[in-house]
């Protein structure tokens, strides 16, 4: 194993991540956890059983994500930067990042030279965010594992036209009141939140289209993304891991 | 803060305070009465009374708290209320606090015309001030002489005059966007003169060359609020070189050289023609758009933002326009939108920072 | 724009003949399918016989989308909202475009949100009015569900129906590169004080320049004082139809009044719109005579504020029907039938002046809750629905202690429905249904 020149940490608003890259920029060690409301302490935590189980110590740290100002002894930078960096080091080229968290949603445009080239995100509302889709599978008692099957499975997509999770959520419960086939109605919410996403991108999408993020282990997801963006999308490897290894290179 | 200076204005000098909504308004007609205007911007954070119920949830905060606040009675230090009409929802808020209930001390309102540069609208602005000066003079109990309304005149081209000299100064004033903005932003309530006082001594921190050191942004928008937007962008590593808030730069007018005073009345109509164009007074768009891509270009901006207020229609219906303006100018762009928080939320707080980050960093590709 | 004589000759034919000619085929093809086997249901539906000048109407507005197809180049087109004097362009043979009229057309045909998304991706924000992201959609992506719309050689925009109009139409002119004249009519707070009046009189007279020149011929008094007087007769026969449901029970119901309310806003001043309207209030009236309601069983009265939801009418008016509710008024439509009494033809500016002030939308609250307060007389209602429409902020401030007043002084029910005029996505169906449903529910 190379070793470990950096860490980098990104404590997002559902878990926190922690990663060390070697000279190369490859992962070395990695720890996914659920965020805790005590952030410094967590991130310490992080930092050092990362460092323990390479036997080092004294890192450089780079930190990102909401929490990102309190990881000690950190330079924080914003995910969005984190994201095109750590994007770029994976796969080398210029192309448009679609990254779906928890609590938000972004769009980046990552430039020839792996900068930002310009950058959109959700508003303040969950309607484009995993939040959404998480509600809405709650309230219709779908595990995450099963999603994925549950969609290819359906034969049709029954619309589902709110975007406001509020308003979905009760437009979804009456479809199922009306006796709408459950498989039919999660289809229908993956695509209506893929528009919400392709409104997101809009229309011009230089390069390839990557994909980062929780969400994006959600095959239904990036099947009902790349059908609304009319292209196809490229999940990156570790796509939860993609902001903090943007973070560790920002400190090497 | 306020409300002690009000008080003192009112003990000292014998002024009345007026509060005003935003935003165009002739304040010289209230300083040539001894009028202070007191403007709402909101204000900013939760409405403090149970008022704000009664407009729906899609209304804008600054018209939701002004309800509430004027229906509290907090702005009964006050002695009357302007509403200019700047748009629907503080048109409504104009006849809905003072037709059924809130405010029951006298009210005016004061529309000026929208329907571009046709004689007819110059001709009604000139009566519809006759009619405010009229009004206005009514409640000060005494007639409006027009030596006062030109002295009033001269005195807010010398506070139009330092505004622009330190806007346009920007680089080199040695004052970050926090005390600057503070500086600018007390103009909406205190006495005129005290204004210019310190307008006055800002100047003198214009240095002979630049001192900002940080990534130069312009900013549009209706209001900036919350202030803490300035602490990020400062701590981020950028400052404001031009600014086109309706609160702020698109309230600072560059006057023709030459202001003739004979008719302090018709003085006032060539400034307000004259005034940066803005939305809510139905600038034409295109010609709008040619002032932002001019002040863009002039200031050296490496970047815009946009600040807008939820719902906020006069504004809104610009976005679009100026993000095209500025796309063809090729300039980095950032939209944010508010609903008069106190504190930039953690979304908004990064959004911010990742802007910044881009554009320094494109600064030094370039 | 340079006009031509085959264009003209086109645009003719269409507005003539082929629109007509278009409508029967239309109306054909829907009784072929009627006819077809597998219409359930049809006995047990809660309205009473439908209109018989609902034809008439799809055949008059049929024709003018057509007509309008053609209008580029061979007439001039103005680009005008609802409360425009179009009288004063009519004489110098303008067709008039109605983009709000246009909307709603989309809204009711669905395809609102396909439009809104393609200006909300060029940065117009979803909270603003849905008219006008319909509309912008339309431009931006040259769809519509009328074929095609010709496009301006002037836009014509007037406040008093709201400021929203005028920032929509300064994108308008933007976009299209023609002169926006603005007829800024300010609003009215208790009474319109004299230099106002003078004001709007003086556009006006503005207004009759700008569009002589645009047309390139001169408007002639007394072709003028014909239009006035046929608009005039037209706003006081939409009036005598809705006045119908006075009448007990009402011949018709205020949702149908939404979609008869098109040729007063689109043809004002036109003897097509006028001889529309005699037959409709010949034929309200005959009902009327036979005790035919718009709904087969009307036990209670109710009025309706605002503007329509145009997505959700027939499923709204369903709703009602079947539990006996008919809304027999509507601010709304009400408003075209109100200018008339102030139009002139003697004095076709100045009498154009109060009209175009004094629009229910262009007067203070005080006004509003008067013109509320008749109608509820007038009509007997029970209750009310104020509709809160989120793409209406100036017709929907003020409703909530419009409806405290009502429901005090006329001892009524009123309820306050959330939705929206033009964007399905804003307005939740079931929530809506629920409330409604729990509202008539409040009548037992």
């Amino acid at each position: 194993m190379s070793r470990a020149v950096a860490i980098g940490v990104d404590v997002g608003s559902t878990t926190c991540k922690g990663v060390a890259i070697d000279a190369d920029g490859a992962i070395v060690a990695h720890r996914v956890e659920p965020t805790h409301p005590r952030i410094e302490e967590q991130t310490t935590r992080v930092v050092a059983a990362l460092e323990q189980e390479l036997g080092t110590s004294g890192l450089p740290v780079g930190s990102t994500g909401y929490g990102r100002k309190r990881v000690a002894r950190a330079r924080a930078l914003t995910e969005i930067t984190c994201h095109a960096r750590g994007a770029y080091k994976l796969v080398g080229t210029a192309g448009v990042l679609v990254d779906m968290g928890g609590q938000d949603t972004k769009v980046i445009r990552i430039g020839k030279g792996g900068d930002v080239a310009d950058f959109a995100m959700n508003d303040k509302c969950a309607a484009g965010t995993g939040r959404f889709l998480e509600v809405i599978l709650g309230r219709l008692q779908v595990r995450f594992e099963d999603v994925a099957a549950l969609v290819k499975s359906a034969t049709r997509a029954v619309p589902v036209s709110s975007t406001c999770t509020v308003f979905a959520e009760s437009e979804v419960i009456s479809l199922v009141a009306q006796g709408e086939p459950l498989e039919g109605i999660v289809r229908g919410l993956h695509q209506s939140l893929a528009s919400r996403v392709a409104a997101l991108a809009g229309r011009e999408l230089d390069g390839e289209v990557l994909m980062s993020g929780g969400v994006a282990l959600n095959a239904a997801m990036v099947d009902a993304l790349a059908s609304a963006l009319r292209r196809p999308v490229r999940v990156l490897p570790t796509p939860q891991l993609v902001g903090a290894i943007g973070a560790a290179l920002s400190v090497v | 803060m306020r409300h002690a200076y009000i008080a003192k204005q009112r003990d000292e000098h014998g002024r009345k305070a007026v509060a005003v909504l935003p935003v165009h308004y002739p304040k010289e007609l209230f300083t040539a009465l001894d009028l202070l205007a007191v403007e709402m911007w909101g204000p900013p954070g939760a409405p403090v009374s149970a008022d704000a119920g009664r407009v729906q949830a899609y209304v804008c905060a600054v018209v939701r708290n002004a309800l509430a606040f004027l229906a509290s009675g907090r702005a009964d230090a006050c002695e009357a209320v302007l509403f200019p009409h700047t748009c629907d929802s503080i048109q409504g808020l104009a006849t809905l606090v003072t037709d059924f209930g809130g405010w029951s001390k006298p009210s005016f309102v004061f529309q000026h015309p929208r329907g571009g540069p046709r004689p007819s609208s110059r001709a009604y602005y000139l009566s519809e001030l006759g009619s405010l000066a009229d009004g206005l003079a009514g409640l000060a109990g005494r007639p409006l002489e027009p030596e006062k309304l030109r002295e009033a005149v001269r005195l807010h081209r010398r506070i139009d005059a330092a505004r622009a000299a330190l806007l346009d100064g920007r680089r080199r004033l040695a004052l970050d966007d926090v005390e600057l903005y503070r500086l600018l932003r007390r103009g909406e309530w205190l006495w005129p003169e005290d204004h210019l006082a310190e307008l006055e001594a800002a100047t003198a921190r214009l240095g002979p060359s630049d001192v900002q050191r940080g990534a130069p942004v312009l900013i549009t928008g209706y209001v900036p609020e919350p202030g803490t937007l300035f602490e990020v962008l400062c701590d981020a590593g950028a400052f404001v070189v031009a600014d086109d808030y309706a609160a702020v730069g698109r309230r600072v007018v560059r006057p023709p050289a030459a202001l003739d005073l004979a008719d302090p009345f018709h003085a006032l109509a060539e400034l307000y023609w004259a005034a940066p164009p803005c939305p809510t007074r139905a600038s034409d768009q295109v010609g709008r758009m040619r002032y932002l891509a001019e002040l863009y270009r002039r200031s050296g901006a490496a970047g815009v933002i946009v600040h807008e207020q939820k719902f906020c229609e006069p504004e809104l219906f610009d976005v679009a326009a100026v993000k095209k303006t500025f796309a063809g100018l090729g300039a980095k762009l950032l939209y944010l939108e508010g609903e008069l928080e106190t504190e930039l939320s953690g979304q908004a707080t990064t959004r911010l920072e990742a802007f910044v980050e881009m554009i320094a960093a494109t600064a030094r590709v370039a | 724009m340079s006009r031509s004589i085959g264009r003209r000759i086109e645009f003719e034919v269409a507005g003539r003949v082929v629109g007509p000619a278009l409508a029967a085929f239309e109306r054909a093809k829907k009784l072929a399918r009627r006819r077809g086997p597998g219409r359930p249901g049809k006995k047990s539906s809660p309205f009473g016989p439908p209109l018989e000048a609902t034809r008439k109407l799809k055949e008059l507005m049929t024709t003018h989308y057509l007509a309008g197809r053609y209008a580029d180049g061979a007439v001039p087109v103005a680009w005008v909202t609802s409360g425009f004097p179009v009288e004063i362009l009519r004489p110098l043979g303008y067709h008039a475009v109605y983009p709000e009229n246009h909307a709603a057309l989309c809204s009711v045909q669905r395809v609102v949100p396909e439009l809104s998304d393609a200006v909300e991706k060029e940065g117009y924000a979803r909270d603003l009015c849905s008219y006008a992201r319909t509309d912008l959609g339309s431009v931006l992506t040259g769809k519509t569900p009328v074929g095609r719309l010709p496009k301006p050689d002037l836009l014509c925009c007037c406040t008093n129906i709201c400021q929203t109009v005028l920032y929509w139409y300064r994108a308008l002119a933007a976009h299209f590169g023609v002169p926006l004249f603005v007829l800024d009519t300010p609003y009215v707070y208790g009474q319109a004080p004299g230099h106002h009046r003078t004001y709007v009189r003086a556009q006006l007279e503005e207004l009759v320049g700008i569009a002589e020149r645009v047309a390139g011929k001169r408007v002639e008094p007394d072709e003028l004082e014909a239009v006035v007087r046929v608009a005039r007769d037209g706003t006081r026969l939409w009036g005598e139809c809705l006045a119908q449901s006075r009448a007990r029970p009402a011949p018709w119901t205020g949702f149908d009044g939404f979609f008869h309310i098109a040729p007063i806003v689109t043809l004002r001043g036109t003897e097509a719109c006028n001889a529309y309207y005699r037959m409709l209030r010949d034929e309200l009236a005959h009902r009327v005579a036979r005790g035919v309601g718009g709904i087969r069983d009307e036990r209670h009265r109710l009025l309706w504020d605002n503007l329509p939801v145009w997505f959700d009418v027939r499923g709204m008016s369903t709703l009602l029907a079947e539990r006996g509710f008919n809304f027999v008024c509507t601010s709304y439509t009400n408003a075209w039938a109100e200018a008339g009494s102030r139009i002139d033809p003697a004095d076709p500016i100045g009498s154009a002046v109060l009209a175009y002030t004094h629009i229910i939308l262009n007067q203070d609250l005080p006004n509003r809750l008067d013109i509320l307060r008749r109608l509820s007389r007038d009509y007997s209602v029970d209750g009310a629905v104020l509709h809160s429409d989120r793409s209406c902020k100036p017709y929907s401030i003020g409703q909530i202690d419009l409806k405290q007043r009502l429901a005090r002084e006329l001892d009524i029910k009123v309820l306050v429905l959330e939705a929206d005029h033009g964007d399905p996505r804003a307005y939740s169906v079931e929530q809506g249904e629920g409330r409604l449903t729990a509202f008539m529910e409040s009548f037992a």
